[in-house]
């Protein structure tokens, strides 16, 4: 005398889980950036493949969540879901309601975005501080969703500016703030190699990749960052390189093997200075080298 | 000596070994049981494909869309090598599966190796829900705004009295007239309600009550999939109801759509989704109609509503305490009629229904064909958010649920074989050497050596009387 | 900093607050507004405490004097003072280690009138979990003496560097402690080394410990119950204010990086931190984390190289204090008068619930409460400042 057999229940081992996944695809649309200059056609080419993407996420279950934003210099925004209601969309195809809204809403914030913005183009993208956003925004997901249903959430950061050093504090902010909530940030380079990133993905378990050419842009997306972080251990996918964890000192930005650290702040400088140019410390003259080595030894 | 076997309780025992339960398909059981021609056909639709594609396993959601944007077939080696050997068997899974739905086929590569290669059909119109192209759904023709318009909350309230109406007739619990006589006819077909032997009126059945404790979307799924084998009977065009169900499943609530250009039996097909509550139209004849809650992404096994609590209607109102006490935040007549199935009411206000679990209340549902797995599968399902929040896996106390399992346990102590009584062996020799050889062969159900009495399998009676009567004859 | 004199309230001295007194109707007879009010402020008082730009003593050395008496055993935490004060410990060791990645920590019990030292300052949270677990076993016996508790703890304090902070945390279940010769003398002796004392007693308020911390600069409190218990604990995670005996310096750290050896397989080497360990056996492994001064393996990070004395950490160790130091601006509240539609961060829509929002004195970006609380409490990041390359440079400078 069995119970009730719900079919369905019996593959759950195979089939997915009842888990929502929250995207958050943040698109450096800076125009400032070296390979959007060259030829205006990358622009919309990237764009086409984001949204192509994004929808493959909204596909995958019904449940899914998606959030685009679009990170310049001088501001980052939400373009999806963009403020105040969402457009009312009659189908022209046989595409899927929200994913034609999806693209019209994502297109149009974008092209506003870009048209307000086109005095002094400048070519550092704040993608640190756009990265604080998304962390805000899916910490509000969290607090408002219903009880009792998980939602795993990830950042996918397209980019093809440089990382540069100036923001290192608040991307390791970011990192760490994205670690202790179980955010994986993911980073997809267009163009040059970011090694602050790949330290990000690496604290997060995220993944990290290069793009060898930028015609393929949609297929490696989808290759390598739709399936979401649950599923990634049962796919073959690029195994995470060897990051590179050295510190940059504050006084040239060169990365170094051995340095002096600023017991009051923590800078980290490349040579012995009397003054630490962070907190205006003045500093004892160094004793013999090994002020630490020798602990053991009575103070005098 | 003599074998006057008889099956004492052979009547009996049928109807308590199996008790037929509810069965519940989903999507993909539903489609494994249609012809490749069927499936075809419906995969001409982009709303089919991408209902089939939300419903594969997660691993085969991914081959697809690896796939999906090349031409070639794939060797299928190669597709093996995209998952880990970990989960080698997951993807032998996923592979019967995809072939079974027909999502994709095996394909020769020059060169004699066999790949994998997407259905055209299929292929294309996922491309087209995906991507856009193609023509637009039956159901989008433009519109203009309505001058009374309907918000989703206004749509909640239609459906939810709408679906309640049909669950009201079920346990015969006021509302009588509220019903069509098709929609009964749905009920009996489903095997949810029969006439009774006597005056002929429907009647709920063990199944029906089990219908009951499922959630509401399951009730729906369920319900349309009986309602969808007798369409053709009805002289519809059964892919044409199903590309407007998914249509209808992928459709934002709180929008109207037009009813323009649909077929007459489309339109017909729509008015009994009216019924249920599946779509709201003001009018026969408005020329547009809203899709509610209930219609929304019916197909899906595992949508549990919105991620977020403003999205959410489906509010629990149950409370389960240790002291097995369940407290009902609910004014509805009917789900205080499902709490009575299995509690003992003991108080009720006018939004407070209080009632106790005791073994005489469990016993008397599972007398009644609930099984235990499905009151506890209610009072999860409808557990307050208060409880969710505390424990979010198992929102009951375990003392409760181990406690109605070993209920349900106690009654199946005894198990019923049908058997035949040999006795009166007129020597202790005999009765060992019968007992000897049904045990060798597995048939020994109970023997007594005092009494010289064997029970045997009732299967295995005329194999043991041959042998008896070769023993007998030798002696 | 000075010594604080001036006697604070003791519990039961202090109003009873009568929290259903503040709670007022509103129109349509609900409570919610006037509850929700009250849990903000709670969540914002915090905050507002902390200032940043005060010199911080960073590199800090904490002794934990756990009493293991007879009065541990008391259940009036659950299950026993003993293994409450663990469980708490064990979270609290971590988050210590989170947070102050380049400290070290030692553990002291208190049992029989004498002190015993089961784990020496180190940096490495893992060795510390271990010894603390398995204090569950000790026999709990007898009076603690806490004369000679900060003695043992002082005299390894003692030796080490002038920059280096040093604090000692008592955890106190006993109503008494029994001390070979004056207590006065020590706690004076901790002041002029500039030991921070700081106390949590388990049942109430102790005469000597209250001195003790006033003296010394640190804090004194009595749980209420286990939660409290927990808040008090997590306090001392952030670093406390530099003492100003504090001289600071520049230290010299090595940031080693995993060698990469191009093409072929790094070979098989031992690592300095189980090469004499007996009980968990050395083994050879490829990979770790290479002294870049003289070259010694070790398989983890942060670690003081026994071959050299170099400290060895990786950046983003450094990097996880630095909020500590550089704090994100308080915002201002404002009250809401329809500015600004959405808040910046997390796009939620302002309604008319929401009766205050915060801004930020340096973009000017307007926030709801949940932000603010998060980019304070965790993200140590306004948003706001960090898109917009303006404000954002503003914020480096200063």
């Amino acid at each position: 005398m069995n119970n009730i057999v719900l079919k369905r229940e019996s593959n759950t081992d195979f089939s997915s889980t009842d888990e929502t996944s929250l995207l958050v695809v943040i698109f450096d649309s800076n125009p400032g950036q070296q390979f959007l200059r060259d030829n205006t056609h990358v622009l919309t080419h990237c764009l086409d493949s984001i949204i192509a993407f994004s929808n493959a996420h909204l596909m995958q279950k019904a449940q899914n969540k998606l959030a685009v934003m679009a990170c310049h210099s001088k501001t980052s925004q939400f373009i999806f879901p963009g403020p105040g209601k969402p457009i009312d969309i009659r189908q022209t195809d046989g595409q899927y309601e929200i994913f034609t809204m999806v693209e019209k809403t994502i297109k149009h914030n974008l092209s506003k975005l870009l048209g307000s913005d086109i005095s002094n183009i400048l070519t550092e993208s704040l993608l640190a501080g756009t990265i604080a956003m998304a962390l805000c925004y899916i910490a509000r997901m969290q607090r408002i969703k219903s009880p009792g249903i998980k939602i795993n959430s990830r950042i996918l950061l397209v980019t093809g500016s440089s990382d540069s050093a100036s923001q290192y504090m608040n991307y390791m902010n970011v990192f760490f703030t994205a670690q202790k909530h179980n955010v994986v940030i993911d980073v997809c380079a267009l163009d040059q190699h970011l090694s602050l990133l790949q330290q990000g993905c690496d604290i997060t378990g995220g993944l990290y990749l290069k793009l060898p050419q930028l015609q393929g842009l949609l297929q490696y997306l989808l290759w390598v960052f739709l399936p979401e972080p649950p599923i990634r251990e049962k796919l073959v996918l690029p195994p995470p390189v060897k990051v590179d964890y050295r510190a940059a000192c504050f006084c040239h930005r060169e990365l170094i093997d051995i340095g002096f650290v600023c017991s009051v702040c923590l800078s980290i400088f490349c040579k012995f200075s009397p003054i630490c140019t962070t907190c205006h410390t003045v500093f004892k003259m160094p004793g013999p080298l090994a002020v630490k080595q020798k602990k053991k030894k009575l103070k005098l | 000596m003599a074998d006057n076997g008889t099956g004492a309780s052979s009547s009996l025992n049928s109807t308590l070994i199996k008790p037929t339960n509810l069965e519940c398909k989903n999507l993909y059981d539903y489609l494994k049981t249609r012809t490749h021609n069927v499936l075809e056909k419906l995969y001409n639709h982009p709303t089919i494909c991408l209902a089939v594609y939300r419903e594969l396993p997660e691993l085969a959601r991914q081959y697809v869309i690896r796939i999906l944007f090349v031409e070639q077939p794939v060797p299928q080696a190669m597709v093996a090598s995209w998952g880990s050997q970990a989960f080698s068997k997951e993807h032998v899974y996923v592979s019967k599966v995809l072939s079974e739905l027909c999502v994709w086929q095996e394909a020769n590569i020059p060169g004699g190796l066999l790949g994998w290669i997407l259905l055209p059909t299929f292929k294309r119109n996922l491309k087209v829900a995906l991507l856009g192209g193609g023509k637009p759904w039956s159901m989008s023709s433009a519109l203009e705004a309505d001058s009374k318009a309907r918000d989703v909350s206004f749509l909640d309230a239609y459906s939810l009295e709408r679906w309640e109406c049909v669950l009201h007739y079920m346990v015969g619990s006021q509302q009588q007239e509220g019903i069509s006589a098709d929609a009964v006819r749905i009920l009996l077909h489903a095997g949810l309600m029969r006439r009774d032997e006597e005056d002929g009126s429907p009647v709920i059945t063990r199944q029906g009550f089990q219908f009951l404790l499922l959630d509401r979307h399951a009730q729906v799924w369920h319900f349309i999939l009986q309602y969808l084998d007798t369409v053709e009977q009805r002289g519809l065009d059964l892919v044409e109801c199903l590309t407007f169900l998914f249509q209808l499943s992928f459709s934002t609530l709180g929008k109207d759509y037009s009813t323009e250009g649909m077929s007459s039996g489309l339109l017909i097909f729509l008015q009994h989704l009216r019924e249920f509550g599946l779509v709201y139209q003001r009018k026969r004849k408005a020329g547009r109609f809203y899709p509610t809650r209930l219609a929304l992404n019916i197909t899906s096994s595992q949508n549990k509503g919105g991620i977020t609590a403003d999205e959410d209607t489906h509010k629990g109102y149950v409370v389960v305490e240790t002291n097995y006490r369940v407290y009902a935040y609910t004014d509805s007549n009917l789900q205080v009629a499902l709490i009575g199935l299995f509690t003992e009411l003991m108080y009720r206000f006018p939004n407070l229904v209080v009632g106790v679990i005791t073994r005489d209340s469990i016993r008397q549902a599972l007398r009644g064909g609930i099984t235990a797995d499905q009151i506890i599968g209610y009072l999860r399902q409808h557990a307050h958010s208060q409880m969710i929040q505390q424990e979010t896996k198992n929102p009951l106390p375990p003392t409760v649920v181990d406690q109605i399992k070993l209920w349900e346990l106690e009654r199946n102590r005894l198990t019923y074989n049908e058997g035949v009584l040999y006795s009166q062996f007129l020597s202790q020799a005999d009765f060992n050497v019968l007992k000897e050889y049904a045990q060798s062969s597995g048939h020994l159900i109970w023997c007594n050596k005092e009494k010289r009495t064997l029970v045997i399998n009732k299967s295995a009676h005329d194999d043991v009387k041959k042998f008896w009567k070769r023993y007998s004859k030798g002696n | 900093m000075g010594d604080e004199e001036e006697p604070k309230e003791y519990r039961w001295e202090t109003g009873y607050e009568k929290t259903w007194e503040a709670i007022k109707e509103d129109d349509d007879g609900f409570l919610e507004a006037s509850v929700a009010d009250i849990i903000q402020r709670a969540k914002r008082k915090r905050q507002t405490q902390k200032t940043g730009t005060t010199k911080l003593g960073m590199m800090r050395h904490l002794y934990i004097l756990l009493d293991c008496s007879d009065a541990m055993s008391s259940q009036d935490l659950k299950p026993t003072r003993l293994l409450c004060t663990i469980k708490l410990l064990d979270g609290f060791i971590e988050e210590f280690f989170d947070q102050n990645p380049i400290s070290q920590m030692g553990v002291i019990i208190m049992h029989n009138k004498r002190a015993e030292k089961i784990s020496d300052l180190a940096g490495n949270s893992h060795k510390h979990v271990k010894q603390i677990n398995s204090l569950n076993r000790t026999s709990l016996v007898g009076e603690p003496s806490i004369q000679n508790g900060l003695e043992m703890a002082l005299s390894s304090l003692k030796l080490l560097p002038t920059h280096a902070s040093r604090e000692i945390l008592i955890i106190m279940g006993s109503l008494t402690t029994c001390d070979p010769s004056d207590i006065n003398v020590t706690i004076e002796t901790l002041k002029q080394e500039g030991v921070r004392c700081s106390v949590i007693g388990l049942a109430a308020e102790v005469h000597v410990c209250r001195q003790l911390a006033n003296q010394t600069g640190g804090t004194y409190n009595v749980i209420l119950d286990d939660c409290h218990f927990k808040d008090l604990l997590y306090q001392q995670v952030d670093p406390p204010p530099a003492a100003v005996c504090l001289d600071s310096s520049l230290i010299k750290m090595g940031f080693p990086h995993q060698m990469e050896a191009d093409g072929k397989e790094e070979p098989l080497t031992m690592c300095m931190c189980h090469v004499d360990s007996v009980d968990e056996g050395s083994k050879l492994t490829t990979g770790g984390y290479y002294c870049p001064q003289c070259y010694s393996k070790y398989c983890e990070l942060p670690v003081e190289c026994r071959a050299c004395g170099l400290t060895l950490v990786s950046a983003p160790h450094l990097a996880r204090s630095y909020h500590h130091l550089f704090p994100a601006a308080n915002y201002t509240e404002v009250a809401f008068e329809k500015q600004v539609s959405l808040c910046f961060a997390c796009q939620k829509t302002f309604t008319e619930t929401d009766k205050q929002v915060y801004s930020c004195p340096n973009c000017s970006k307007t926030f709801c409460l949940d932000c603010d609380i998060f980019i304070h409490d965790t993200l140590h990041t306004c948003p706001g400042c960090a898109t917009n390359l303006s404000t954002f440079q503003i914020t480096h400078t200063s």
